[in-house]
This record gives structure tokens, C-alpha cells and sequence, in this order.
């Protein structure tokens, strides 16, 4: 069975394409033209064909999904303004998925993002699971929010439209060897870390077991056509996640703890400030607006039940194990592929 | 004729958000369409701005809407079509800039705008900046005393990794023009000094590309131009920091100067106090409107007032001239001289 994968060399894709080729898969790798594929271990794998394309146009997509069965779709862009994230996520997709209908692919797993549900509306503390309700007013969210929230759009609408499945995971915060501090952790000022909320708990997944779940989605029945959460078990508050870091980090921030209360109230007196006084119109970080903060810090209970019963996941590495692989020399992607089978194994499932 | 004017919109990149919050606050005009050839971004524009209908069909866009005016903000390279169909369905065109890439091309569309009595504006939003205008209000009434010397410069980070112009992977469409990147600024920069130095008999324009490679055609130009005894400079630099675009107008009499990124406006010129006492008096002074400047351009920055405020300025009063039958803000002469400026500088007799 051939995979096309998108955002192939990116944090969390690197890892994917790993995972599909230790899993039995062929891959078609998507890198963009300039990309160095030199560090990616898997680059030159028999089960792997590097293709080079920018999905931000779409010229050469549907030829090169020509004999494949499955999209994973993960490119996005997180940094930039909105114009860049648009055109990194939405574009790319709306030209993936144009190709895909040409070429006659239907089925599609796509990684979304905990971004998407509304944090402001429901109350603290209640247990964020599929069902939880999506953001309904993104405009007073940041671009990726509101440019994820689009994606999703797209793909169910392409979904319906073509009769095809889209399988939609959304994974918690994404941590790694190359992204260990997070926004959902705290505020980075420097030299100091604001540790914000410290008794609430963090929905985090380590990217080498988000990986596993993505690629475990495609030969999965019960998952087909789901919306499916990731995070890992026994999740961390965001003091142990901290102190974990700080116990792994050679010059670490200096931590300083906020209760979630006061930089609610903090943030609650900005947005006030703006509305009240300047119409709305200021510009604010987002820790000030509070829809921002509570996608970020607001204290809410996880479940990854549904990626456990329909996925037959467990996610292999606990926090202490993954952040011993995140900060040693081994080479991760090389350590995936050697429990590679020597050829392809897995052959077409039935697509619809 | 109604109060308002019908309007269209073809392109919905970065620079789109400044037309399309005009057109949906004023009252001089009603937004009726959105084309792009992204259906998703078309649908966004649409629903942000709040306009009639999106269109990925800019020719359906015209038949169905009508539109009074429509404004081009798509790459240059398609401009001349673009306007020629826009004029062709009895629109009036505002176009991005350069509005042609080559001087001739401009004429012809002038031309086609002539004969179907419509009106052809070629942005040149940064005139309409409140410093500019002020600065040319001093040398109307002879502050400054008989212009001498004009400088423009612009440095802008456009090779810096990230950047929009250093993306290898889908280079951006401006590389393609005669100027390469600094085709970006140059109508700018052309228009700024013609509004000082009106007329130029003798050019030598240094184009260089110091970064090397082959995305970029030059990075950097320094021009010199005379007209008789008054010199001016034009200075595009990839650099130099911080980021600027700053103009220098000296007189006879004095001098004024400011920053369109980061506003402010210094003036050394005779004051009450006679010879002896001016320096003191102009020291004071523009210490004073320093950290005024200071205050204002947080407050700006912080109430989303970019330097972009003369684009509004210039679109209100072209709605309002077309809709009162009045002279257009950007004339003829205006566009006709900025682009054989640009013609003049890119010569290979005037090279250096």
C-alpha cells in the first residue's frame, strides 16, 4: 500500500514517514523543492520516493498521486503572518485535495490540532473529547486557529462532495526534540518562563507516539472517516512537564509561577480596556485575549480513549522516556527505520 | 450617479486586507464581489469583508456584478489583461503597483481607459501619508525654500530566511520583473521623489545583487539623478537596519525629513529666535515632536494604524472625485512620469 505523504520533512512529518515505512508501508514523500533531505534518514530507504513539490501551487499534485492509495496530509505553516499561514495551509490543501479528486484518491488522513475546539464558552475543568464543541468564533482567535479551522472545512467538505473518507486526527501539543517549550505551558519572556496555571494538566503527545497513531489511522477500520484525539497517557501538569524540562535543560529560564486565576483576570481587564474604551480596535497579545489564553492555558481533563479503541494505540513512550530520547545524540528517525521490515509488507485496503 | 459606487475586487493577498477594509467601512462605496483563483480564499475575503458575493471567475465576477470600479491587486504580471478586460467591461480600474511592468504597456492601457472614458489610478498610496503631505505642504509654502535635494530610501530585510522574497521553493512572481524584488518599491520610491523633483535630465542607477545566486536579479540599487543644480538620490538597500523608508527633502531655506515605518517628521528650518538661536529652537522642537512621535507611533501600532493609512486616503478621495466628477488624486502626468522614471533607471545607458 503507498502512502503520499505531505509535509514529509516537517517536525512532526519526519517522524510520520518513519513510522509508515516501520509499519509496512511505501511512501511517497512531499518535501518542498529547496528542501535539504540530507538529515532525513529515511531519504534514501527503498520504501521511500522523495517527491519535491510546493503545495502552494498545483501543478504536478495529481500526477504524483497517480498510484497511491492514501494521503496522510500534515503540511502546514505555523509561522509568519495570516497571508503565510493561508497560503501554507489552506492553499496547500484546497490544491491537495483538487489532485486528489483527478486522481481518483479517496481516502485521506489529515492532522489537525487541538486548536480547534472552543476553549471560552464551555466551563474549566470539563473533559475535552471529540464531541467537545469546535470553535465558533474564530475571528477572535490567532491564524493558526482560524486557518485550521478552514482546513478541517475543506477536507469534510471535500469528503462529502467526492464520497470519500477523511479521517481527522487532532493531536494535543506536538513536543520533541526540536520543540520541548511550548505554548501550552507557559509564556517565554527571555530569560523567564511564566508558568502559568501550574496544577493544570498539559494534553501533550510526543512526537514519535503522535507519529505511530497517525500512520496506525490508515489500515484502521473503526477510524476510518472519525475525528480522532491524540494525547498520550498519565499527562503531566504543567509543573511536572516544567521541572521534567528544566531537569534536561543545560541553562535553563528561570520559572515563575502564576496562579490561571490572575492571568485570567489580567487578560478579562485588557479585553475590557479594548472593547470599552478603543472600540475593540487595539491590537493585543494573545496571552491578553482571553479566547487565546483559555485555547492555551485554560485548565481542562483529556481523554485519548477513542485513539486507543479504534487505533489499537498505546503510546510507546512515557514523558520521562520520551524526553530522555528528545535530549540524547541517537538518531531517532534511524532508530525507527532499523525495526523496519527489510521490504514493504502491507498491501492495499479497500478504499470507502 | 448613486452615492456610492459599486466595487469588485480581483486578488486577495497581503495586500488586499487594506483595500477590502475601505471598501467595507466607506460609504462612497458597495462591495460586491471578491475573485480569486483560490475558492477558499475567495470565500474568506468574501465573508471578512463582508462583500456580495466570491468568484474564482474574474469574468463572471464582471457580467454577473457590474462593478463601477475594480481594483487589481493580483501579481504584475497579469495586470495588463486584467485591466484591459476590467476597462473593457466599462469598470473603473485601480491597480496595484507597478501597474505594468514596462512603461508601453501602460500607455496602451492608458490609451484603452481614454477611449472608453474611464479612469485609470496606479496606486501610489504613500503620498497620501500624513508626513508626505505635510512636507510637501512646507515646500508649497516655501518653508523649505527652493528644493535642492531629495533622498528616498528603503531598507527592507527581503532576504532574510523566511522572508516572503527568499522562499526558493515557489519563488515569488516579483523576481520576474525588470527590477527583480526592488521592483517591489520602486513605484514608491519614483513617485515620492517626482513629487520633489518633478522633472530629471541626467540618471546613473548602480543595480547590484551583493547577496549573489540566482533567485534574486539585484538586491540593491543606488541611483543618482539630476536636474540642473538639484540632485537626488534613490537608495534600496537588503542590508541595512533597521527597516525603513525614509525621505529627505532639503531647501534652500531648510530641511524635513521622516520615516514612513515608523512616522515621525524632523524639520530644520529658520525659527523665531533669527540665526543664533534657530539651532537651539530647532533642537527643541524636534525633541519634542521625537518623543510625541514616539507616543503616537506606539499607540498606532497598538491600534493597528499601519503605514499604510495613506491607501485610505487615497481611496476616498478617488471614490469621491469619480463620484463627483472631479479630478483623480492620482493623475495621468503622475503615473506617466513615475513609470518612465522607472524605465529611465532600468536603461542600460544610465547604468553604473
Amino acid at each position: 500500500m503507498k502512502l503520499f505523504i505531505t509535509g514529509a520533512s516537517g517536525f512532526l512529518g519526519k517522524y510520520v514517514v518513519a513510522e509508515a515505512v516501520r509499519q509496512g508501508y511505501t511512501v511517497k514523500a512531499v518535501v518542498r523543492p529547496a528542501t535539504d533531505a540530507s538529515k532525513l534518514a529515511w531519504a534514501d530507504h527503498p520504501a521511500v520516493e522523495l517527491v519535491r513539490l510546493d503545495l502552494r501551487q498545483g501543478r504536478g499534485i495529481a500526477e504524483a498521486l497517480s498510484d497511491v492509495d492514501c494521503v496522510i496530509h500534515m503540511a502546514a505553516v505555523k509561522g509568519g503572518d495570516f497571508y503565510d499561514r493561508f497560503a501554507g495551509t489552506v492553499l496547500t490543501t484546497e490544491n491537495l485535495l483538487g489532485a486528489m479528486t483527478t486522481a481518483a484518491v479517496k481516502k485521506l488522513v489529515a492532522t489537525s490540532t487541538f486548536s480547534v475546539y472552543d476553549y471560552f464558552n464551555p466551563p474549566a475543568n470539563q473533559v475535552i473529547d471529540e464531541t467537545f464543541p469546535i470553535e465558533s468564533e474564530p475571528e477572535y482567535r490567532d491564524a493558526y486557529a482560524q486557518t485550521k479551522l478552514i482546513q478541517e472545512d475543506l477536507m469534510r467538505d471535500w469528503g462529502k462532495a467526492n464520497g470519500a473518507v477523511v479521517t481527522l486526527i487532532r493531536p494535543g501539543m506536538i513536543y520533541g526534540r526540536e520543540a520541548l517549550w511550548n505554548a501550552c505551558h507557559g509564556a517565554d519572556f527571555g530569560s523567564k518562563w511564566l508558568l502559568i496555571g501550574p496544577n493544570a494538566l498539559i494534553p501533550v503527545t510526543y512526537v514519535e507516539n503522535c507519529a505511530e497513531a497517525i500512520v496506525l489511522s490508515v489500515g484502521s477500520a473503526a477510524a476510518a472517516g472519525e475525528v480522532i484525539n491524540v494525547v498520550d497517557d498519565n499527562l503531566p501538569t504543567r509543573r511536572q512537564f516544567t521541572q521534567a524540562l528544566v531537569k534536561r535543560t543545560e541553562n535553563p529560564p528561570q520559572v515563575i509561577p502564576m496562579p490561571w486565576g490572575m492571568m485570567r483576570g489580567v487578560s478579562s481587564l485588557a479585553w475590557f480596556v479594548n472593547q470599552q474604551l478603543l472600540k475593540g480596535k487595539a491590537r493585543l497579545p494573545g496571552l491578553l485575549i482571553p479566547a487565546s489564553l483559555d485555547a492555551r492555558l485554560k485548565p481542562f481533563r483529556y481523554t485519548n480513549a477513542k485513539a486507543k479503541e479504534t487505533l489499537n494505540w498505546s503510546p510507546r513512550y512515557t514523558l520521562e522516556a520520551a524526553l530522555d530520547r528528545s535530549v540524547s545524540n541517537q538518531n531517532l528517525l534511524s532508530d525507527i527505520l532499523a525495526k523496519a521490515p527489510a521490504t514493504p509488507t502491507l498491501e492495499p485496503v479497500a478504499q470507502g | 450617479m448613486d452615492k456610492s459606487l459599486k466595487a469588485a475586487v480581483i486578488g486577495t493577498g497581503v495586500i488586499s486586507k487594506q483595500h477590502l477594509s475601505f471598501l467595507d467601512s466607506s460609504d462612497h462605496s458597495e462591495l460586491v464581489g471578491v475573485c480569486d483563483l483560490s475558492a477558499a480564499a475567495a470565500k474568506y475575503a468574501a465573508e471578512t469583508f463582508h462583500a456580495g458575493q466570491a468568484f474564482t471567475d474574474y469574468q463572471a465576477m464582471l457580467a454577473e456584478t457590474k462593478p463601477d470600479v475594480v481594483h487589481i491587486l493580483t501579481p504584475p504580471n497579469t495586470h495588463q489583461k486584467l485591466v484591459t478586460d476590467c476597462l473593457n467591461a466599462q469598470a473603473h480600474v485601480i491597480c496595484e503597483k507597478p501597474i505594468t511592468p514596462a512603461y508601453e504597456d501602460f500607455k496602451t492601457l492608458w490609451q484603452l481607459a481614454q477611449e472608453k472614458h474611464l479612469h485609470l489610478i496606479e496606486n501610489h498610496n504613500y503620498r497620501f501619508n500624513e508626513a508626505i503631505l505635510k512636507i510637501e505642504e512646507m515646500v508649497k509654502n516655501g518653508t523649505l525654500g527652493e528644493v535642492q535635494e531629495v533622498e528616498v530610501r528603503v531598507a527592507l530585510g527581503y532576504r532574510e530566511a523566511g522572508g516572503r522574497f527568499a522562499d526558493r521553493n515557489l519563488p515569488n512572481p516579483v523576481h520576474k520583473l525588470p527590477a527583480g524584488v526592488v521592483h517591489d518599491v520602486i513605484t514608491h520610491m519614483a513617485y515620492l521623489l517626482l513629487r520633489f523633483m518633478p522633472e530629471v535630465d541626467r540618471v546613473a542607477a548602480a543595480w547590484s545583487n551583493h547577496g549573489g545566486g540566482d533567485l534574486f536579479k539585484y538586491d540593491d540599487l543606488d541611483a543618482i539623478l539630476l536636474n540642473g543644480q538639484q540632485h537626488a538620490r534613490l537608495r534600496f538597500s537588503c542590508y541595512t537596519k533597521p527597516e525603513c523608508f525614509t525621505l529627505f527633502v532639503r531647501g534652500s531655506q531648510g530641511y524635513a525629513e521622516t520615516d514612513l515605518f515608523q512616522p515621525y517628521l524632523r524639520t530644520v528650518i529658520p525659527r523665531a529666535g533669527g540665526e543664533q538661536l534657530s539651532p537651539l529652537v530647532n533642537h527643541f522642537v524636534n525633541g519634542w515632536d521625537l518623543m510625541s512621535s514616539s507616543v503616537k507611533n506606539f499607540r498606532n501600532k497598538v491600534m493597528q494604524r499601519t503605514a499604510y493609512e495613506g491607501l485610505h486616503r487615497l481611496l476616498d478621495q478617488t471614490y469621491a472625485a469619480i463620484l463627483h466628477n472631479q479630478p483623480m488624486p492620482v493623475s495621468f502626468e503622475d503615473m506617466d512620469e513615475t513609470n518612465r522614471l522607472i524605465e529611465t533607471l532600468l536603461a542600460q545607458e544610465n547604468r553604473v
